[in-house]
């Protein structure tokens, strides 16, 4: 029954994607899919895009700040990704494609929260890769 | 039905969807199907356009206007080539920078939209908090010199059962017709004819004449499934924190051999980490 809800939940997580502000193409590369793991310094739960941030180290070990862009608020919350999902100080892992002006924003397509639930973040109805 | 079996039915049905691999982009627009209710009509007679309308699965390419057109080619004059080459190139895409995308548009948008009539005015509401709101007179003609705007200068009417919405007076600057950045001019006459030939669909034949773009008069057909009872349009302040459009490039991106938006082959994502 478990497995069967959880089913359900992604088909309801499919069709409640509805929101495209613009095309994945005009500012994402398709080419760059990157997986980021960083701590959740700052969440945006905003119209057209909720954003968040992540501190995460470099290939030299630095820090620095990554941007995630997702879909829009009332799309999240309709897939079951609500605003109290993200907690400051959390470790997130996020896999999505990089910006093509090559900022260090990424379309957030799938997030994994500290629990190990994953969750679409991407916009629906982009043109992006599902 | 009890409501038990009503729930473990429901729940069959959309493991059936889930496993039949339909795609998460098909599932954005509802499959069609058979009504056998009837029109919904006012206490005038006239159908009643209201509800919340969603688009379905055969509307393909969503978002471009010549959909209905062989390999989906517009009949551009050059100087339509020309405005086209510059949105692709030297635009970004209007609607990402809040701006209204109006009629034609709205008609070809993967977006639902809502319908709110009177007897003599109905509103058509959009997500991104945007409306339209068209007199139904058959009386009123079109101004010698409309202010230019994104849905231009609207005028319903009935004939028999098919309202009517004919405009003129459309911006020129700031507007693609689609979203794959096809343009019109300030020269774009829409004349829409909307019926609803039964309680669950809606339908719009939408006529694009615009003589300085397109070298004949072409139409884009298109029809919606009625939404659930609960669902409506919310709230969306697409200026609130529009971050992303400092990043925005010019164009739509690439257009695939389907005429729709997007990569042919994308990389794949790192895979999923292992559930805990």
């Amino acid at each position: 029954m478990k497995r069967m809800l959880l089913v359900v939940a992604a088909v309801a997580l499919a069709a409640a994607r509805l929101l495209a502000h613009h095309s994945f193409a005009a500012e994402f590369d398709a080419s760059k899919a990157i997986r980021v793991t960083g701590t959740l310094t700052k969440v945006e739960w905003t119209n057209p895009h909720i954003y968040f941030y992540l501190d995460a180290k470099d290939e030299q070990g630095k820090v620095v700040q990554w941007t995630c862009e997702s879909a829009a608020p009332g799309a999240l919350s309709r897939r079951g990704f609500k605003r109290g999902d993200l907690k400051l100080g959390d470790t997130i892992v996020v896999d999505g494609y990089r910006a093509k002006n090559g900022a260090n924003l990424v379309d957030a397509r799938r997030v994994t929260l500290p629990d190990g639930r994953i969750v679409s973040g991407g916009s629906a109805g982009d043109g992006g890769p599902q | 039905m009890t409501a038990r079996r009503a729930g473990l039915a429901t729940i069959a049905s959309l493991c059936v969807l889930a496993l039949s691999g339909v795609g998460i982009r098909a599932q954005l627009q509802v499959p069609d199907f058979k009504s056998n209710r009837p029109t919904p009509r006012m206490a005038n007679g006239k159908p009643d356009f209201s509800g919340y309308w969603k688009g379905t699965t055969d509307t393909k390419p969503v978002g471009n206007i010549g959909k209905d057109l062989p390999g989906w080619k517009l009949p551009l004059t050059p100087a339509g080539e020309a405005a086209l080459k510059h949105n692709l190139t030297a635009t970004i895409d209007p609607e990402s920078l809040c701006i209204i995308g109006g009629i034609p548009r709205h008609n070809a948008s993967g977006l639902p939209f809502e319908v709110l009539q009177g007897n003599n005015k109905i509103a058509f509401l959009y997500w991104y908090s945007y409306f339209r709101l068209i007199p139904i007179d058959p009386n009123r003609k079109h101004s010698d010199d409309p202010d230019p705007s994104f849905f231009g200068e609207e005028l319903g009417r009935w004939e028999g059962d098919t309202l009517v919405i004919d405009s003129i007076g459309f911006k020129e600057e700031k507007v693609w017709i689609d979203e794959n950045a096809n343009p019109h001019s300030d020269a774009l006459h829409v004349v829409e004819r909307w019926t609803r030939p039964d309680a669950d669909h809606i339908h719009v034949d939408t006529l694009i004449e615009d003589p300085k773009f397109y070298t004949k008069p072409f139409t884009y057909s298109r029809t919606w499934v009625l939404g659930k009872p609960d669902e409506e349009i919310q709230e969306y302040a697409c200026s609130e924190n529009n971050v992303d459009a400092a990043h925005l490039g010019f164009g739509p991106g690439p257009i695939r051999p389907d005429g729709t938006r997007g990569y042919i082959d994308p990389a794949p994502l790192p895979p999923p980490l292992p559930r805990k």
